[in-house]
C-alpha cells in the first residue's frame, strides 16, 4: 500500500512518513498542493491514502482536495487533512470539497494510527 | 470599537504542552519549566500573522541550542546533524501549529498567514505597531523558548483615525 504525505514542512513530512512506514505503507512526498497532483498524474499506481497539509504555498490543502475529487482517476485515494485549521467551520469546509477525515494538529503517533483504522486502512489495534 | 480577545498564558500554556507531548517531549521527561520572564534572550524566531477578525502575530522564540534540539526530535536526528534549512522548517512548522491554534481562539474570519522565520534575535526583528497580549516563557532542558502573541494596535477599529 502506498501513502502520500503532502506538507509544506520537511519535518513534519517526515514525522508523518515515520508512522505510515510502521504501518506497512510505503510513503511518497509532495511539499505542497500542486506537486502532489504533478506527481499522481506521473504514477501508474494512485496511492490509497493521502495525508494533507492545509495552509501550503502554490497550491493549498483545500484546493488539492477539490481538485483530486474532480479526478475520476484519484476516486479511491482516501483524503486525510492533517492541519492546524481546527475551527469547526473549516473542518465542514475540508469535508464539503471532499476530505474523509480530519486530524488536528499537534497529533500524537497514537491518535494518527487511531484515525486511519476507524478508516479502515489499518488493522484496529494497530497502535497497542 | 475593538474586539476584545481572550487568549490567555495557560491556553497558550496548554498548546505548548500538547506540541511538547506531540513532537518535542513524548516520553515526558523533559517539559517546558515556566520562567516567566518575559525578558529572557532568544536567538532565533519564527512567526505567524493572524489576520481578519482579529489582527496580530503569534511568536516562537528560542536559543539556537534549543531550536536545533527541537529539529533533532522532528527530524530523528542528532542535533549536531541539523542544517540551517532544518531550524527554519522545525521552527516555521513550530509557529504554524500554536498559530493555528490560537486562531480557532478567536472570532470566526481570522486568516492564517505562512510561517516566516528569522535565525536571528526577535530584537532585529521587532513587529511594529503591536503590543504583547500573552505569553509563555520558560527553559528546555535549560535553554529559552518562548511562545507569545502580539496583537496590531489600532485594528478593528470603526471610521477614520
Amino acid at each position: 500500500m502506498r501513502a502520500m504525505v503532502i506538507d509544506d514542512s520537511r519535518a513534519m513530512r517526515m514525522i508523518l512518513k515515520r508512522i505510515v512506514t510502521k504501518l506497512n505503507f510505503e510513503a511518497v512526498e509532495a511539499g505542497d498542493g500542486q506537486e502532489a497532483l504533478d506527481l499522481l498524474n506521473e504514477m501508474s499506481e494512485v496511492p490509497e491514502l493521502a495525508l494533507i497539509d492545509w495552509n501550503m504555498p502554490n497550491m493549498n490543502g483545500l484546493e488539492f482536495v477539490t481538485h483530486a475529487r474532480a479526478d475520476p482517476r484519484l476516486r479511491e485515494m482516501t483524503l486525510v487533512m492533517v492541519t492546524t485549521e481546527s475551527e469547526q467551520s473549516q473542518i465542514v469546509r475540508a469535508l464539503a470539497a471532499g476530505a474523509h477525515e480530519y486530524v488536528i494538529k499537534p497529533f500524537t503517533e497514537g491518535a494518527m494510527i487511531e484515525k486511519l483504522a476507524l478508516l479502515g486502512l489499518v488493522p484496529t489495534g494497530a497502535n497497542s | 470599537m475593538s474586539i476584545e480577545v481572550e487568549v490567555n498564558e495557560n491556553d497558550l500554556a496548554e498548546m505548548v504542552e500538547q506540541v511538547w507531548e506531540s513532537y518535542l517531549d513524548p516520553e515526558g521527561v523533559s517539559p517546558l519549566i515556566p520562567t516567566y520572564d518575559e525578558n529572557q534572550p532568544s536567538e532565533v524566531h519564527s512567526s505567524v500573522s493572524i489576520t481578519g477578525s482579529w489582527t496580530g502575530f503569534v511568536v516562537y522564540a528560542s536559543s539556537t541550542a534549543a531550536a536545533r534540539r527541537a529539529a533533532a526530535a522532528f527530524l530523528a536526528m542528532e542535533p549536531e546533524e541539523v542544517s540551517d534549512e532544518d531550524l527554519s522548517d522545525v521552527l516555521g512548522e513550530l509557529a504554524n501549529i500554536v498559530g493555528g491554534n490560537v486562531k480557532a481562539m478567536l472570532p470566526p474570519g481570522a486568516l492564517l498567514s505562512l510561517p516566516q522565520v528569522v535565525l536571528a534575535p526577535e530584537a532585529t526583528a521587532r513587529f511594529p505597531h503591536t503590543e504583547r497580549v500573552s505569553g509563555v516563557y520558560g527553559l528546555w532542558e535549560g535553554e529559552p523558548v518562548s511562545i507569545s502573541m502580539w496583537h496590531g494596535r489600532g485594528d478593528n477599529k470603526e471610521g477614520a483615525e
